[in-house]
């Protein structure tokens, strides 16, 4: 036997004594990575999950139908009926004299009489306003009506009340129960798709409350926010990355625009209140205030993103355009921003999401507050989507807990949308070199 | 193996290493360096360069370099890696301006005129001094698109029609619309490395310079490919001022008239290729061209 083979042989004999503990640790390796990756679909399912299971409900509103009389003497005591009285009815009254018509043989009290009206929403008398302001040839006549019902008969619909509970501990009276029966027997108790939800802005009845108010806020402050740092933040990594000299100077700018990057968000929130609306006097709790301060709080993020997209193109395009004579703008804008444009609107778009999301500086600028009116521009007061979630899951009210789930669900369609749009464009953009 | 300024009494070995069936040179046998080797000047100059000095930051890439490059010639500059040819090459157009840290002193005179004066604007100078790198890098757009960028952004085209006809003739210059007549929009990145390269060659022509620089152009290209790009620069000649870096000493031999071999930043020898490649007369040159070293 010679030397080298019995050395080759022995390497071989090491290579297999190692092989299977080397295939145990990849093997280990990938269960490691299956496991985690399972762990996050877990905990996304029940996210979603538990957020859908509730938010569906909100979806569906509770109505209650009435045969409403609209009594020229309860409407017009004095006689005159115009705009003014119109305002001024009292439709209160027409809806306690409807309900009870629905049980002519009970005699109520006070309290009882009281507890009959709760079945109705606070809002149902605006309903019978605005039928009556829409059709007023209904004076005087009956219509029957599908009036929102209160927000406890609302829950108890949708089989959120426990009936086996003693009366103390329930919302819902025993007779308040028997009523909401026969009411359900005589088809009089419907579920119906919550169209208030998406045409409302907030309120204190959760009946009532919905989120176009927030949406059109997100809007608007996403519009200001996208107006401002898009052209801002791009122009920004441009001449940053292909026009500055490198220097000291640079240095220290690309440093704080790192720097500022991973400042946290309620701190831009001080910011916005010191400068914009201390100092320069911007209407507070407006989507200006707040797209200004989101705007300082995407800066960074798009000029990161903006500049790593641009140092992406290779070289030899910018030598390329260089060596025929084109000017140094001429090569930036006919060929390296083109080819940079999916990664900076990929990061422009995700920076947007981010902004979407974001609520702590928006409370410093006093866009929590409860604003009931759908704004209408940039300078009237707004709230946004998830100063909105904040606000409903703080709210005593057991209907705001549906309303909330649901609220955050067209949070994510939002953010889910957005995202879609960056890898779509990144996609659609793309191209080889 | 060898450093600059070895005294020439400890290199016996070396006489004795080189082959014998090789014609006796004329090469003083130092390999100190004092003056460049050779004539620098060219008949009718349309470069001229005249102690050269580039540095990168704090170091010393070329030293007082001076050379011609001649109307309607072929010079081709070897040298070692990092020898500063590509540097050099750079220099006659200012691509090196795009370089952070490089500081060229010295006088550059294209047609007469100092391209390093304050008042000179690169980009007229770069339409008149094209350039076609190493690695082919076509504009990511259609082939007509690469040829038409450079006579669209000078304003040479009056009309559209023009801009055809400027961008067939460059096609057929540079031997490739035989090949890609049929599809001219499609993408230039798709064309094969060879192709890719002649579309380059077409697009720098499509300017109308006057010279022409090439940085390595056929280093990564098949040796069919290479042949194609030679014949072409063989024909490019009658009308342009060519200077061509290359690794390869037979491409220098079968394309060059003049050659310029560059050592460490230092130009070391300049002669008609055909003396260069067979009775270099400095030790380093021919130390390189037998293949002692580099």
């Amino acid at each position: 036997m010679n030397k080298p083979n019995d050395r080759i042989r022995r390497t071989h004999e090491k290579v297999k004594a190692g092989l299977a503990r080397r295939r145990a640790a990849e093997v280990r390796f990938r269960l490691y990575g299956l496991a985690s990756i399972a762990a996050g679909l877990c905990f996304l399912f029940i996210m979603f999950g538990s957020i859908i299971s509730h938010a569906g409900a909100a979806f569906q509103q509770t109505f209650i139908a009435l045969d409403v009389r609209f009594d020229e003497e309860v409407l017009a005591p004095d006689g005159r009926w115009d705009d003014d009285a119109l305002l001024a009815a009292d439709y209160g009254a027409l809806l306690k004299q409807s309900l009870a018509a629905l049980f002519p043989d009970e005699t109520l009290d006070r309290q009882q009489k009281r507890a009959l009206s709760a079945l109705l929403s606070t809002g149902a008398g605006y309903e019978l306003r605005q039928a009556l302001a829409a059709e007023p040839e209904l004076f005087g006549k009956t219509r029957r009506l599908w009036l929102p019902a209160g927000d406890d008969v609302d829950l108890y619909a949708k089989g959120q009340v426990d009936r086996s509970l003693e009366e103390g501990d329930r919302r819902l009276t025993d007779q308040q129960l028997a009523w909401l029966d026969k009411l359900l027997a005589d088809g009089r108790l419907e579920k119906r798709f919550n169209r208030t939800f998406f045409t409302a802005g907030d309120s204190r009845e959760p009946e009532l409350a919905g989120i176009r108010g927030a949406m059109t806020g997100s809007m608007l402050t996403l519009l200001v926010t996208l107006l401002l740092s898009l052209p801002i933040g791009m122009a920004t990594a441009v001449y940053l990355e292909e026009f500055a000299p490198r220097n000291r100077w640079t240095d220290i700018i690309e440093v704080n625009i790192n720097n500022l990057a991973a400042v946290p968000s309620i701190v831009f929130g001080l910011l916005g209140l010191a400068v914009f609306i201390n100092f320069f006097g911007l209407t507070r709790s407006s989507p200006l205030v707040g797209g200004v301060v989101l705007t300082l709080m995407t800066l960074p993020v798009i000029i990161i993103a903006g500049r790593s997209a641009l140092k992406s193109v290779p070289p030899s395009i910018r030598e390329a355009a260089l060596g025929i004579g084109a000017s140094q703008m001429q090569t930036v804008f006919h060929h390296v921003l083109p080819l940079a444009m999916p990664g900076m609107l990929t990061g422009a778009i995700i920076g947007m999401a981010r902004a979407l999301g974001e609520s702590a500086p928006l409370l410093m600028v006093g866009m929590v507050a409860f604003i009931v009116d759908i704004p209408g521009s940039v300078s009237q007061p707004a709230t946004v989507l998830p100063v909105q979630i904040y606000l409903w899951a703080d709210s005593p009210e057991r209907g705001f807990v549906e309303r909330t789930s649901a609220a955050i669900l067209v949070l994510l369609v939002f953010l889910i949308v957005m995202n879609g749009t960056a890898v779509y464009l990144r996609k659609r953009f793309e191209r080889r070199w | 193996m060898f450093r600059c300024g070895h005294p020439v009494v400890t290199q016996p070995e070396s006489v004795r290493m080189r082959n014998p069936e090789k014609q006796p040179s004329t090469a003083a046998f130092s390999r100190e360096h004092t003056a460049t080797v050779g004539e620098v000047h060219a008949k009718r100059a349309r470069i001229q360069c005249r102690s050269v000095d580039v540095y990168y930051g704090d170091k010393h890439a070329i030293h007082d370099v001076g050379l011609d490059i001649g109307h309607d010639e072929v010079i081709a500059l070897i040298g070692p890696s990092g020898c500063g040819k590509s540097t050099f090459l750079r220099c006659l157009n200012r691509m090196n301006d795009t370089i952070v840290g490089c500081r060229v002193t010295g006088d550059i005179l294209v047609d007469g005129q100092n391209i390093y004066d304050e008042s000179m604007d690169v980009v007229p100078l770069r339409a008149q001094v094209g350039m076609v790198f190493q690695k082919p890098n076509p504009f990511p757009k259609s082939i007509f698109e690469n040829v038409a960028y450079g006579p669209r952004i000078h304003g040479l085209a009056g009309s559209k029609l023009e801009l055809e006809e400027i961008v067939e003739t460059s096609l057929r210059r540079a031997g490739l619309w035989d090949e890609v007549k049929d599809q001219l929009l499609h993408p230039g990145t798709g064309l094969s490395g060879g192709q890719q390269q002649r579309l380059c060659i077409a697009r720098t022509i499509a300017v109308n310079p006057e010279v022409i620089l090439m940085d390595e152009p056929c280093s990564a290209l098949d040796p069919i490919a290479t042949a194609k790009i030679e014949q072409l620069i063989d024909e490019l000649r009658e009308d342009y001022t060519i200077a061509i870096v290359t690794h390869s000493m037979q491409q220098a031999a079968r394309v060059s008239q003049r050659t310029a071999y560059f050592h460490l930043g230092r130009l070391i020898e300049v002669g008609d290729t055909a003396q260069i490649f067979t009775n270099p007369r400095h030790q380093l040159t021919e130390d390189y061209i037998t293949g002692r070293f580099g």
